[in-house]
């Protein structure tokens, strides 16, 4: 009973700092963004050099109907650049949900957290 | 944030001709060129992997068995499967960006690496590399 109210406010607190990430952050939804942020690094760049803005990924979110292979290669990756990695607790419909939007998100990649601690709180497992 | 994308990284590509090859990254260009305006490497791989040696086998044998193929190729970073894995084998001053230019270029470059590939598959180090992919 304890431990059943105690992810409902750990998951709701993870909720409200990813809503503070939509509003005051940076970040990238989707498989194909999620390992280009992984794949990217971290060096400092003149900006009008590139093509396309740079996003180096912090944080990596996944949910918890993702593929299991797709989620092995997100962890991989994650591992080999040294990157956080958190299993939300809900599918990809709630994901979206949590993000804000109107669409199904399978995992999201925070690249700057803005206002939120969500980076200290959350400290990814692996 | 760690970058792996590195020279001497052990990759997989995953589309084209070569997929399901391992290769390792010779130089990376990560923020593309003029003509790919995409990240991507140039990767020196295994056309065809050495056979399993034996005790058994004879010099002669062996020498046929351990032979390796190469190629080289400049792929996008989203055709590759990154590994935990290194090779260190100094493949900086024979595959350059513009071996690829001419055939003749890319087949002495090919040559070249392939003798560093089986010198080093002699060794005996790296077993992983040279090891074909099963799937």
């Amino acid at each position: 009973m304890v431990a059943a109210k105690k992810t409902k406010k750990t998951h709701e607190s993870i909720n409200n700092r990813l809503a503070l990430v939509m509003k005051s952050g940076k970040y990238t939804l989707g498989y194909k963004t999620v390992l280009k942020s992984l794949r990217s690094s971290k060096d400092e760049r003149m900006v009008e050099y590139l093509y396309f803005v740079v996003l180096d990924g912090k944080l990596i979110i996944i949910a918890n109907n993702c593929p299991p292979l797709r989620k092995s290669e997100i962890e991989y990756y994650a591992m080999l650049c040294k990157v956080g990695v958190h299993h939300y607790n809900g599918n990809n419909v709630d994901l979206g949900t949590a993000c804000g939007k109107y669409f199904r998100v399978c995992c999201l990649s925070i690249v700057e957290p803005g206002d939120s601690d969500i980076l200290k709180s959350v400290p990814g497992d692996h | 944030m760690v970058k792996f994308l590195k020279p001497n990284k052990a990759v997989i590509v995953l589309q084209g001709r070569y997929a399901g090859r391992k290769a390792v990254i010779v130089k990376s260009f990560d923020e593309g060129t003029r003509d790919r305006p995409y990240g991507h490497c140039l990767v020196a791989g295994i056309k065809k992997y050495p056979s399993k040696v034996i005790r058994k086998d004879s010099a002669k044998k062996t020498a046929k068995k351990s032979r390796v193929k190469c190629f080289v190729k400049l792929v996008n970073y989203q055709h590759l499967m990154p590994t935990r894995y290194t090779l260190d084998v100094d493949l900086k001053d024979v595959v350059t960006a513009d071996v690829l230019q001419t055939k003749d270029k890319k087949v002495a470059a090919c040559k070249a690496t392939k003798e560093r590939f089986e010198e080093r598959f002699k060794t005996g180090k790296n077993r992983w590399f040279f090891t074909k992919l099963r799937f």
